[in-house]
């Protein structure tokens, strides 16, 4: 086959043999700085930035049509019934009024932050209430209810909300105008409502070659799934170009940037029941998570070693519980973190790769809410935090979050290019056009110890390409676990 | 003649040892680039299907490609077993690449000892994990850690100083220092001992993405970076020599590894000389080490100095007590070392250390060899001469 180039070419000093083996040249990993990363600072370090408080709304009156006087329809999708021309005048037809304005009859627009009283809603007050003697509910999938109620608050007063409004759809939290009247039970009658719509977008600029983000979630170490173990193990090598012949391996040196979103360890790992165990019993036991974390760490040494990776902390792993969750403390990753290329970065995370911004989080955000409303599709959920301007609004009602008083740090100030939610159910990937030229890339990364399957993100094109790994069971079902059973 | 030598390894890993070889594994082991190990075992594959000498051989594939699932083009990437290869290929609208992912003897009901292997074999060479991999990434510099053993400190100091000096003499023989991004060339040259050494030590520094000058490196063979270009050969002798090393001395492999052993016992004992550059007693080793090499010696005394080199280099905070002989071998090999190993004042279990944590996995049973015979004289129960049993006595209480 004459792969070798004999032994003539050791024994002379200065020639060189020819390569023998074609493919085993060396790419480089595209895209890597000179420098440190160029990475946004995360929101969390932005908080102190932000204007306003969540429970101001004031902040949104810029964004709502300009001089507050009427809702132009462009600027509202959800506006079914625009007003007639002569009402959209300025100066006369529909006003803005505060809620201790309002006169019973008279249209008017409202705008205020949305509250759902549920009855369904885990109330630990009602739990401990001795009056009541409740059991504590059991936890549900969804806890809406045909009759919750929705009111809606500025800064002085509350009123109820009836009418074409989707009670079910909408949660605590959510900042909105509509436009209406009151009746004389006190009640308002709404006919239509908005949100304040997607953010101004500053445009990326444009790329000249195809550079990949990987985003990936929960990886679930620590969970006993040895299929799991495997595909991650596929990912890895796929990354650092160990896998698939050189066509593979060159596309695989496009990948820029890493991003994991969250749940690297398993649920199985918080091994909650230690906590309430007497102290004489779990003296000597180890914490799940200590394993899970040294394999993390080896998976991350892999990894730092051939691309620029972010590690964003989810719900079950350590990290502090309430939004935003701080980074992961690098002491837990002594080999990986000998590499500059890992950054361990908070949830929620925002950053600028090649110019693109991504903003994205771990999924509690998502989740949260799908638990309080009726939309089930997480990547609908994911497109409604975009144009509702926030990125988790039941936080701090049902969502832990740190008591941000001053300003709110997951207020959308600009509309990112790419943003994303990890560990969902299942991929999802979406483009959304706003009404000021702004091109969104909506990606719900599914969640890998489930799924097997991660997300790349092409950043010239803003196409996003879900990549699934798989090994064979004993039960043959090969084309099963790669989805193309009959 | 090259050919066979790899092809025979990996006949030997699998029908002889019964192991997996992974690519990966195979890559590892022998040191070569990981495409490289794909098409050596693919032709391994080939010629002896061609030979169809009844052997059985199971083969598992990676297949990748792309199809439409849910109106989005999905990339698939799967390890599936031979049988079920062109079904899976024929359900992939582009399938991007296929190639061996492991053989092995028996037929694998799961890929879960797949994983398995893949995992030992990563977690023994965790600091140089993508140095046989295709993609090299410029930013990927391991910090210098803070706190750092007096060791690689020393090293680094003394990396400093070779590294200087090792750029001065490569320009001095007119080869520019490689970029990352390209294909670093290494120079042979059998005879250039200086210049070689210099030349991997170079390579080394220059390679901004591992630089694992200051890391203690794994002893591992001279194809760090550019399999591709030629070292090859030395690659593949590097990696007979290492597996001949713990091989205690069949005499026929030795005669068969006697022309090429000279080559080898350079391009391995090269990176070990410049890893352990720190290490006290590396610079008397290089002289030794060099005339025994220039003789065309057997694999002994290399493996000794490999040993040593690969001992200290995995046990980096002990001080080496390891007195290693420096005469020339005699004829009962076995019995010398015996004597070697006892008179050192390590313990047995440093000895054992030195050959489990080798990473050039031999056979097993080759491995069980020296640790048997070094158990035996321990009890005192080893059929060697009386003067080793009674130098083993000695030793004995002498260690402690």
């Amino acid at each position: 086959m004459g792969y070798g180039a004999g032994l003539s070419g050791l024994t002379s000093e200065t020639e060189q043999g020819p390569p023998p083996w074609p493919g085993t040249h060396h790419v480089c990993r595209a895209g890597c700085p000179e420098g440190p990363h160029s990475a946004v600072p995360a929101v969390s370090q932005q908080r102190h930035l932000c204007p306003s408080a969540r429970g101001d709304v004031h902040q949104l009156l810029p964004a709502l049509p300009a001089g507050g006087a009427q809702l132009q329809p462009s600027v509202c999708p959800h506006l079914r019934h625009p007003p007639p021309p002569d009402e959209a005048l300025p100066g006369s037809g529909v006003r803005v009024k505060k809620l201790c304005e309002l006169q019973p009859g008279e249209k008017c627009c409202v705008v205020g932050t949305l509250f759902k009283a549920m009855p369904l809603q885990p109330s630990i007050l009602r739990e401990v209430s001795e009056e009541h003697n409740l059991l504590p509910q059991p936890p549900r999938n969804k806890y809406i209810h045909p009759d919750d109620e929705l009111v809606l608050e500025d800064e002085l007063q509350r009123i109820r909300l009836e009418g074409t409004i989707d009670v079910s759809r909408l949660v605590t939290g959510t900042v909105l105008a509509v436009l209406g009247s009151v009746r004389d039970d006190g009640k308002f009658l709404v006919e239509d409502h908005c949100f304040a719509g997607l953010a101004p977008q500053a445009p990326a600029p444009p790329l000249d070659m195809d550079r990949f983000v990987l985003l990936v979630s929960g990886l679930g170490l620590g969970g006993g799934g040895g299929e799991s173990l495997l595909g991650t193990q596929l990912l890895v090598d796929v990354v650092t170009g160990q896998l698939g012949d050189e066509g593979e391996q060159c596309s695989a040196a496009h990948v820029s940037r890493v991003i994991l979103a969250g749940n690297l360890l398993s649920h199985s790992t918080q091994s909650r029941d230690s906590i309430n165990k007497a102290k004489y019993l779990t003296k000597k036991t180890q914490a799940a998570s200590v394993e899970a974390v040294k394999m993390l760490d080896e998976i991350l040494l892999q990894l730092s070693a051939s691309v620029p990776v972010d590690v964003m902390p989810g719900e079950f792993d350590p990290t502090n519980y309430t939004l935003p969750q701080q980074p992961l403390h690098p002491c837990m990753f002594p080999l990986a973190t000998a590499y500059s290329t890992l950054q361990l970065v908070t949830n929620p995370y925002q950053a600028t790769i090649d110019g693109v911004r991504f903003l994205g989080t771990a999924g509690q955000n998502v989740s949260d809410i799908f638990r309080y409303s009726s939309m089930e599709d997480h990547l609908e959920i994911l497109e409604w935090t975009l144009r509702v301007r926030h990125i988790s609004p039941t936080a701090p009602d049902t969502l832990g979050c740190y008591p941000f008083y001053k300003s709110d740090p997951f207020i959308f100030l600009e509309c990112p290019h790419v943003y994303f939610c990890g560990n969902t159910p299942s991929f999802g990937s979406k483009i959304i056009q706003g009404p000021e030229d702004q091109t969104v890339l909506l990606v719900a990364v599914p969640d890998f110890s489930a799924t097997q399957t991660a997300c790349l993100v092409n950043l010239r094109s803003l196409a996003c390409q879900p990549i699934s790994f798989s090994g064979f069971g004993a039960e043959d079902d090969v084309l099963g676990g790669l989805g193309l059973g009959p | 003649m090259a050919d066979q030598l790899y092809l025979e390894n990996i006949d030997e890993f699998v029908t002889d040892q019964n192991k997996i070889v992974t690519y990966k594994w195979l890559s590892y082991t022998l040191g070569v680039h990981v495409n490289q190990a794909k098409q050596m075992l693919y032709d391994y594959v080939e010629r002896k299907r061609k030979e169809n000498s009844g052997a059985q051989l199971h083969v598992t594939y990676l297949v990748s490609g792309s199809l439409v699932q849910n109106g989005h083009v999905c990339h698939k990437v799967a390890v599936v077993r031979e049988d079920k290869l062109e079904a899976v290929k024929s359900k992939l609208a582009v399938t991007a690449s296929v190639h061996v992912y492991s053989i092995q003897k028996a037929m694998l009901k799961d890929s879960g000892p797949l994983f398995n292997t893949d995992y030992d074999i990563l977690k023994s060479n965790l600091q140089n994990c993508s140095k046989f991999s295709a993609i090299q990434c410029a930013a990927a510099v391991p910090r210098a850690s803070e706190t750092s053993s007096s060791e690689k400190f020393e090293q680094s100091n003394l990396q400093v100083s070779s590294e200087t000096q090792a750029t001065s003499e490569l320009t001095a023989n007119g080869h520019g220092p490689p970029t990352s991004k390209q294909i670093p060339h290494q120079p042979k040259g059998i005879m250039g001992m200086f210049a070689s050494k210099a030349a991997s030590k170079s390579q080394d520094t220059n390679k901004e993405t591992k630089t694992e000058a200051k890391e203690v490196t794994n002893a591992s063979s001279a194809s760090s970076k550019a399999p591709g270009k030629g070292t090859v050969m030395s690659n593949f002798f590097g990696k007979a020599a290492m597996n001949k090393l713990k091989v205690n001395l069949d005499s026929e492999q030795e005669v068969k590894e006697e022309k090429v052993v000279e080559q080898p016992l350079l391009s391995v004992t090269e990176p070990k000389l410049a890893a352990p550059a720190g290490l006290k007693k590396s610079s008397k080793k290089a002289e030794p080490v060099k005339m025994q090499q220039k003789e065309k010696k057997k694999g002994k005394r290399v493996e000794f100095s490999d040993d040593e080199t690969k001992e200290t280099v995995n046990m980096k905070k002990k001080r080496r007590r390891l007195k290693l002989p420096e005469s020339d071998s005699s004829e009962d090999e076995v019995t010398e070392k015996v004597y070697e190993s006892e008179s050192c004042t390590d313990s047995e279990e440093e000895l054992k250390m030195k050959t489990s944590s080798t990473h050039r996995p031999p056979a097993v049973t080759v491995k069980k060899e020296p640790k048997e015979e070094r158990k035996g004289p321990k009890k005192g129960t080893a059929a060697l001469g009386k003067a080793n049993r009674q130098v083993s006595i000695t030793g004995f209480f002498q260690r402690k």
